[in-house]
């Protein structure tokens, strides 16, 4: 029992499940739904798809090299079964994850750090130019005015009280 | 000599069928279309073709009948024999024989008419011999109608005879009925013979195939014999003399020791000596079968010197249980060698071996000295062939288990795997754990991998990589953001405000609109501004001062007072006060194109710019305002 990946979406195809097609060169190409099989009919590239992950990875959006990936593989000399062995690899396994899990994330996070730095801006500049439509430009200066006048007549008289 | 098989002997139709196939065929492959004004020798050529094609089909298929079948005298003397007891020579040859006559008659009719046809001179004579010809063909076929069906049940019993090898290895079992001939066949090859409780239970030869010595052998069952002369035998047992006559084979002569056939065994022992004859030539072994009921030791003094006189005139004689499987092995090896040699001997003192012993030379190399040098036999060879000989069991069989479970068996190969240690063979293993392949990461230096990934991972953190960086905000950038997000949620209000509005129609300015002096408070109280005690400002005092003035304006006019709002123009005249109906027409015209924001009558709008019926099509001839 295997979990393949979708050739066009690179998705998981569990047992069961998905569309196999062999051409006639030997070449088998797996599909987990008649979504990726239609559009490879369509003779779509999946590297331009934009929903595949193929797509992604080609262009950068997301983590490609990196030693974690480089677990997960598919190995062509078979190992002899050894309990132990198998036992530390189901627990390596779920460390890989973790990290790889990390890894990504942090990777995707960088990239969208210029996002954050543009939505700054642009609120900045939002705020600047249309306060306007939520505040009018002397909201609230006629009170401050008359505090101010308040303020000053009484400093006046407390001047004057001071002179006399 | 031709060679037959005796399997693939032409269907023979019964004589009904027959007429019908090739007459039908006849109206098929002729050509059918004629008229009585052709010329003359198309008619009679047409009508000497059927003649002809008729004659032809029954000519060959009455010579493949008789081709197919064997004739006696080029077979094998023991099938001779065999088909003469089963279908009586005779009756064969005869049969054979009429067909034959048949297809001469058949040919000396078709040239007769044939040459008649030369001298017909209309399409009515022409048709008339042939019709006379073709139906004199018919019935010399019709007469032999029982030749054919008594060939035909020959040529099925035939197809069914087992396919005995005359001259191979083989080993034939005689004796009295149900002594236990078909059971032993049963145990040593792989035949199914019927074996049941009453007499003559095989009726016919049966042949099984087993392997001793890397060599095919041949064991023919018989039926069983009875004692009486030759003369009164019937088929059945005739065939099993056949047999013993013709095949040069081992001869297993069984005898039941314990009765239990319905014989005694001075029966038994004058039929040995009956069909004494038949036996020269032959290794002769005696079978004393159902030791299991009775051994030879048990039994009477006359009767053990039977045996005893037997094996004395050099005829060895085996005690034998086909139910307990003792003894069987052991006549089997007897028998074979005893064969083996025999035809070696025969080989030896005839002809063809010269040839062969002139070109074989077996060399021998020179001592060198006196070291022994024995030839080297590994010692699985040696216990495997052991093993042959005495045919022990050998290892316990994945079926034995099978068997001794019954029910509870589980085919298990799971035991055969060659692990490191014994006890992880039924380990149940994991494949999948979370949408990933187990499989795909069994390394055996995963664990080193995994601590060169550790130790980059505790470099990154420590260098920083995965502190979370939000920078928090001081509260003047988080006040921007929300004052942002007030702004962009009002900007969209305000484009919704706007495309419910209804523009069907001329836009006035915003002016003309009066705007009340509630809703302007209530937006300006909304921007922040301090509405409160606003009666003394401008616009409230000019609302005042407008109403004031409209009121007046109204009662000056001598008109009775009708409801109007206020926002009508008070320079239009009211409506009763004038105006004629055509006025009226017009003006409702007026509105309506004023409406729509038209110029005038003129003012046409064209729904088509562009229509296909102009602009399309190739253009032949006519104007373009209509194609």
């Amino acid at each position: 029992m295997r979990i393949e990946k979708c050739y066009f979406c690179s998705g998981p195809v569990y047992p069961g499940h998905g569309v196999m097609f062999v051409r006639n060169d030997c070449k088998s190409f797996r599909f987990c739904r008649s979504k990726c099989h239609k559009n490879f009919k369509k003779k779509r590239n999946p590297r331009k798809t934009r929903w595949t992950k193929a797509f992604r990875k080609a262009s950068g959006k997301e983590l490609t090299v990196d030693n974690s990936l480089e677990f997960e593989k598919r190995r062509n000399i078979p190992v002899k079964y050894n309990r132990e062995l198998w036992d530390k690899t189901v627990e390596a396994m779920k460390r890989v994850e973790e990290i790889k899990l990390k890894r990504q994330a942090r990777f995707i996070m960088n990239r969208l750090k210029k996002g954050k730095q543009l939505e700054k801006e642009e609120a900045i500049n939002e705020v600047k130019k249309n306060i306007h439509l939520i505040k009018a430009p002397h909201a609230g200066k006629a009170k401050q005015m008359e505090d101010k006048m308040v303020q000053k007549l009484q400093e006046d008289v407390d001047m004057e009280d001071e002179d006399n | 000599m031709a060679l037959y098989n005796f399997k693939k002997i032409m269907v023979v139709p019964t004589a009904k069928e027959f007429i019908d196939i090739t007459l039908s065929k006849t109206q098929r492959k002729t050509p059918t279309v004629i008229h009585k004004h052709y010329q003359i020798h198309r008619i009679r050529h047409f009508y000497m073709r059927k003649v002809k094609f008729t004659q032809q089909n029954y000519h060959d298929r009455l010579t493949q009948i008789l081709t197919d079948f064997p004739k006696l005298d080029d077979i094998h003397p023991f099938y001779a024999d065999l088909m003469n007891v089963l279908y009586d020579k005779d009756h064969y040859k005869l049969a054979l024989g009429q067909i034959n006559i048949a297809k001469n008659l058949i040919d000396n009719v078709a040239k007769d008419y044939v040459r008649l046809m030369k001298y017909g001179d209309s399409l009515y004579r022409c048709k008339q011999l042939k019709r006379a010809a073709l139906g004199r063909m018919c019935t010399i076929l019709k007469r032999q109608k029982s030749s054919l069906e008594y060939l035909e049940q020959v040529r099925q019993h035939l197809s069914r005879l087992p396919t005995i090898d005359p001259n191979t290895r083989t080993l034939l079992l005689c004796g009295y009925p149900n002594v236990g001939k078909s059971s032993f066949i049963n145990k040593v090859t792989r035949a199914d013979v019927d074996v049941q409780p009453y007499a003559f239970t095989t009726k016919s030869l049966f042949v099984g195939h087993m392997d001793y010595r890397y060599l095919r052998w041949q064991v023919v069952d018989t039926p069983g014999i009875l004692d009486h002369p030759l003369e009164d035998r019937n088929t059945i047992e005739m065939q099993a003399i056949t047999a013993l006559a013709h095949l040069r084979a081992a001869v297993l002569y069984v005898m039941d020791v314990s009765e239990q056939c319905g014989h005694t065994l001075q029966e038994q022992l004058e039929l040995f000596n009956n069909i004494r004859p038949l036996f020269a030539n032959k290794p002769l072994i005696i079978v004393a079968n159902k030791c299991d009921v009775k051994k030879i030791t048990e039994l009477s003094e006359e009767n053990q010197k039977i045996f005893a006189d037997l094996s004395v005139e050099g005829i060895p004689v085996i005690e034998t249980s086909t139910l307990t499987e003792e003894g069987v092995m052991q006549v089997k090896t007897e028998a074979c060698d005893r064969l083996l040699a025999h035809r070696v001997d025969t080989k030896m003192k005839g002809k063809k071996v010269h040839d062969v012993l002139n070109r074989l030379h077996l060399a021998m190399p020179t001592k060198r000295d006196e070291k022994e040098r024995p030839p080297f036999i590994p010692e699985g060879a040696l216990t495997r062939r052991k093993a042959m000989e005495v045919d022990a069991p050998k290892r316990k069989l994945e079926r034995d288990l099978e068997m001794e479970l019954g029910d509870d068996y589980i085919l298990d190969l799971q035991k055969y795997w060659d692990l490191m240690n014994d006890d992880e063979k039924q380990d149940k293993i994991p494949e999948v754990w979370e949408g990933h392949n187990i499989a795909d990461y069994i390394d055996p230096d995963i664990m080193k991998k995994l601590q060169e990934l550790e130790k980059e991972e505790e470099l990154k953190e420590r260098a920083g990589e995965y502190d979370s960086d939000d920078e928090s905000e001081d509260e003047e950038m988080q006040e921007i953001r929300v004052l942002a997000k007030q702004i962009r949620e009002k900007k969209q209000l305000m484009v919704v405000e706007s495309k419910e509005k209804d523009v069907h129609g001329p836009r006035m300015p915003r002016t003309a609109t009066k705007v009340e002096r509630k809703t302007l408070e209530k937006e300006m109280g909304n921007l922040g501004l301090d509405m409160n005690d606003k009666d003394g400002s401008h616009y409230a005092q000019q609302a005042r001062r407008s109403r004031s003035i409209a009121k007046k304006r109204k009662r000056e006019a001598s008109a009775p007072p009708t409801s109007k709002t206020r926002s009508q123009s008070a320079s239009r005249p009211p409506r009763d006060q004038s105006v004629s109906f055509l006025l009226l027409l017009i003006l409702s015209q007026m509105k309506g194109m004023n409406r729509q924001g038209k110029k005038g009558e003129a003012d046409r709008h064209v729904f088509d710019l562009k229509p296909k019926h102009l602009l399309a099509g190739k253009r032949k001839s006519g104007t373009t305002d209509r194609r």
